[in-house]
């Protein structure tokens, strides 16, 4: 059975602007998929159904058997604590201390009240501390998160997604805003995290040769659509070509070679 | 959806104590102390400010506008005026020196440099009222002392904004006139003003705004606008020829100010 | 060396930079315009010989203060100037938690959309179109006089500074953190504490510390209307022309707001 179910999903945004018409896919528990495509083909607009930051004007996104798009309130913030999320941009509060954003990610499972006066459980505290450490920054804890580097803040965030223990990973371009060495490092510890733990990823990703890399899937995305499917063996030059509507070599850029 | 639960959990490292956290419970503590001091010793109180902002809310009902005091007003109101904006004008004339002498990458050298920025510290810590409270005496009643201490205030407000913008532009076309062999008067006219000139012009419309408000009340020690009218409403109880002065300000310096943020968003 | 050129070769200037110029042109003889006919029109203009008589009388003392100031009312010009510096604390401190959440009101992104921030920010503008000092003779005829009515009239007016500019801090935050929180399946208090908070508090803080060296030059004059404060001294000193203890008086306001200034911007560089 599949983990996360899109059907038949359309997203219009006010304005008339339509960023996805119509994608059908399903997504096995445990795949590493990473879907490719130029920026405006809805790529960022697909991963934010999933936890309904974009609720789509028609269609329907299941994970399991239950509908994130029908989910509202209570129900909503429940399934969403279920879902990590990594931003390209990292998404820290630069002034808070690691830890602190770390533990952003427990406010979902913790009662609302001690989440808003910051009263976490020893037990969410230790965890945190543990997220840390799996993402190799332990001793980063206390440090305010603007005094990282760029590689280490966008390993608070996958911490973050982390202490969600989620089921689901969403990684919307997370190595966009890093320079090639740190982003094989970023990738390669969200790819072992999803691995161990065996969680669901989608990573929305602009390099095709990280994708090749990392995905056990591809799905290539162009002008809201879905137009390639299947494993990186099969991701040709050609097929990329096809997605990006040009010839790759003419824009070295989305080789992404270091 | 089971996620495994990665068992080998330890302790929690312990939060260290650093300077910055020491110095920030210091501050808030310091506060406090501060706060408690303030209200202990000016006989601040929740009472009293209940009285206070009752009294203050009735009185307004006495307030009630009567428009046959509007042609007593319009005098006054117009000398105002008069008074910032000649305040303001002189103030940036006479500022505009001081601006370069106060700015390092404009000065002639450090030493001026000094000399022209404490003038400034000390300009700039005398509040507008206390310039014309002291000048009223000086240069008699009327609106000439309320002109003097616009100019004051307008010369210390306008330089040390403006030294700030000029110390923050981009020193490339400096070096490039340095380089071709320009003066410093020159490098003023041909690098900084091009650069700086629109924010100039918006602080200039911001230093404006603050002296309309300020002629308004620097009448109430003499020097001159409409607040001597005020004084004397308030000395003969006509609290509704008061209203009626309240309102007509209101409406001028919020004109004046849309007019002026208008202006200055048009700017930058 | 002279460069020949014929003048066919030099373009047109283009009709933009014409307007550019004309505009420029038409405002500097606007000013200039203005300036000369308010200046003529100043009523009354005192005679050179009253300027004479005035500065001999008062501004030649005044001076002599500054270089020999009266040290008897140093006692007193002290202790009323840590009065004013206590009344500036309060009004401060009144205006900074009544425009808390004055502030969150008055957002346009936190509340959603700029017809429900309006209202907010209307009666902040409103505030702030009075001067202090003008809430502060109301007050006085109100009240009465002393610090009551001053810090009163600080704490209003603060309100609508600090309103006002906290909004606009709010406006300016970084919307990722909150997409964050809210993906993590956090509500929106937990948003508010955790991305809305933390980003705003360091300036919040600097902001509060700017009005606070805002306030205690208010709070130096409000004496002046009756509303509390070493301005009170001052106008007992100023009815009676006397000069040296005037001076005096000035010296203490003027140090005493040069090292809060400079305390207060080192504390301020420091937050944000």
């Amino acid at each position: 059975m599949s983990h996360i179910t899109f059907a038949n999903v359309e997203v219009t945004y006010p304005g008339g602007l339509k960023a996805l018409k119509g994608v059908d896919l399903e997504i096995p528990q445990g795949q590493f998929v990473v879907i490719v495509g130029l920026s405006g083909a809805g790529k960022s607009t697909l991963i934010r159904t999933v936890n309904s930051l974009v609720v789509p004007s028609a269609g329907d996104v299941r994970i399991g058997d239950r509908s994130v798009t029908r989910a509202r309130g209570g129900e909503l913030r429940r399934l969403r604590s279920d879902i990590g999320m990594i931003f390209q941009t990292f998404n820290l509060v630069k002034r808070s201390s690691v830890l602190r954003n770390v533990l952003a990610g427990r406010l979902g499972a913790v009662q609302p009240l001690r989440g808003v006066l910051g009263l976490f459980p020893k037990a969410d505290v230790a965890f945190a501390h543990e997220c840390l450490r799996r993402v190799g920054i332990p001793e980063k804890a206390f440090a305010r998160a603007d005094a990282l580097s760029g590689g280490q803040q966008q390993r608070v965030g996958i911490a973050r997604a982390l202490a969600q223990r989620p089921s689901v990973m969403l990684a919307d371009e997370p190595v966009a805003s890093l320079d090639p060495p740190t982003s094989h490092a970023v990738m390669r510890d969200l790819k072992r995290i999803a691995r161990e733990d065996g969680i669901t990823t989608i990573v929305n990703l602009h390099f095709i040769d990280m994708a090749r890399e990392y995905a056990d899937r591809i799905v290539g995305m162009r002008d809201g659509l879905i137009v390639f499917d299947g494993t990186a063996d099969d991701a040709t030059d050609q097929v990329f070509e096809d997605i990006y509507g040009r010839p790759i070599d003419e824009d070295r850029d989305i080789r992404g070679r270091t | 959806m089971a996620v495994p639960d990665r068992g080998v959990v330890q302790g929690p490292p312990a939060r260290p104590v650093t300077a910055t956290r020491f110095l920030n419970w210091g501050t808030w503590g310091a506060i406090a102390v501060l706060f408690a001091v303030s209200v202990q010793q000016t006989g601040f109180n929740l009472e009293v400010v209940g009285q206070g902002m009752g009294d203050f809310l009735r009185f307004f009902g006495r307030l009630a506008p009567d428009w046959r005091a509007l042609p007593q007003i319009w005098g006054p109101l117009v000398e105002t005026l008069q008074i910032a904006w000649l305040g303001t004008v002189f103030g940036t004339i006479l500022g505009l020196p001081l601006i370069f002498l106060a700015s390092f990458n404009t000065t002639i050298n450090p030493p001026v440099m000094f000399v022209a920025r404490s003038i400034l510290t000390v300009m700039r810590s005398i509040p507008d009222l206390l310039y014309a409270a002291i000048l009223a005496p000086i240069l008699m009643i009327g609106p000439l002392p309320g002109v003097a201490a616009l100019t004051l205030f307008t010369m210390a407000v306008l330089a040390k904004l403006a030294s700030e913008a000029v110390e923050s532009i981009d020193p490339g076309p400096l070096e490039a006139l340095r380089a071709a062999g320009a003066g410093r008067n020159r490098m003023i006219v041909f690098a900084v003003l091009p650069q700086i000139g629109a924010t100039l012009t918006s602080f200039i419309l911001y230093v404006f705004e603050i002296n309309v408000r300020a002629s308004v009340i620097i009448g109430l020690v003499g020097a001159g606008g409409i607040g001597n009218l005020i004084n004397r409403y308030l000395s003969f109880f006509d609290y509704s020829g008061l209203g009626t002065l309240l309102i007509v300000v209101f409406g001028v310096v919020l004109a004046i100010d849309q007019l002026s943020v208008w202006l200055r968003s048009r700017l930058i | 060396m002279s460069i020949k050129r014929p003048a066919d070769t030099i373009p047109a200037t283009p009709p933009s930079v014409r307007r550019g110029n004309v505009f420029i042109g038409g405002a500097a003889l606007l000013v200039l315009a203005l300036t000369i006919f308010f200046l003529v029109t100043l009523d009354p203009l005192p005679t050179w010989a009253r300027l004479q008589s005035g500065f001999e009388r008062s501004g030649l003392p005044l001076l002599r203060g500054f270089v020999n100031p009266n040290w008897d009312v140093f006692p007193l010009a002290r202790n009323a100037m840590i009065e004013t510096v206590f009344m500036a604390v309060i009004g401060t401190t009144i205006g900074a938690v009544l425009a808390f959440p004055m502030a969150f009101l008055a957002a346009n992104n936190l509340l959603g959309s700029r017809l429900l921030a309006f209202p907010g920010k209307t009666f902040l503008v409103g505030i702030r179109t009075f001067p202090e000092i003008l809430f502060a003779i109301i007050l006085v005829a109100a009240t009465g006089p002393g610090p009551i009515a001053g810090i009163l009239a600080m704490g209003i007016n603060s309100v609508g500074f600090l309103g006002k500019v906290f909004s606009d801090v709010v406006e300016g935050i970084d919307a990722g953190p909150s997409e964050a929180i809210r993906a993590a399946g956090g509500n929106g208090l937990h948003v508010f504490f955790y991305s809305v908070v933390p980003q705003v508090l360091p300036e919040f803080a600097s902001y509060v510390l700017y009005r606070f060296e805002i306030n205690l030059r208010a709070a130096s004059v409000l004496g002046l209307v009756g509303a509390g404060g070493i301005g009170a001294v001052l106008i007992q000193r100023l009815q009676f022309r006397r000069w040296t203890e005037i001076s005096m008086i000035m010296i203490v306001i003027v140090v005493v707001i040069i090292v809060v200034d400079t305390l207060s911007s080192r504390v301020r560089r420091r937050l944000v």
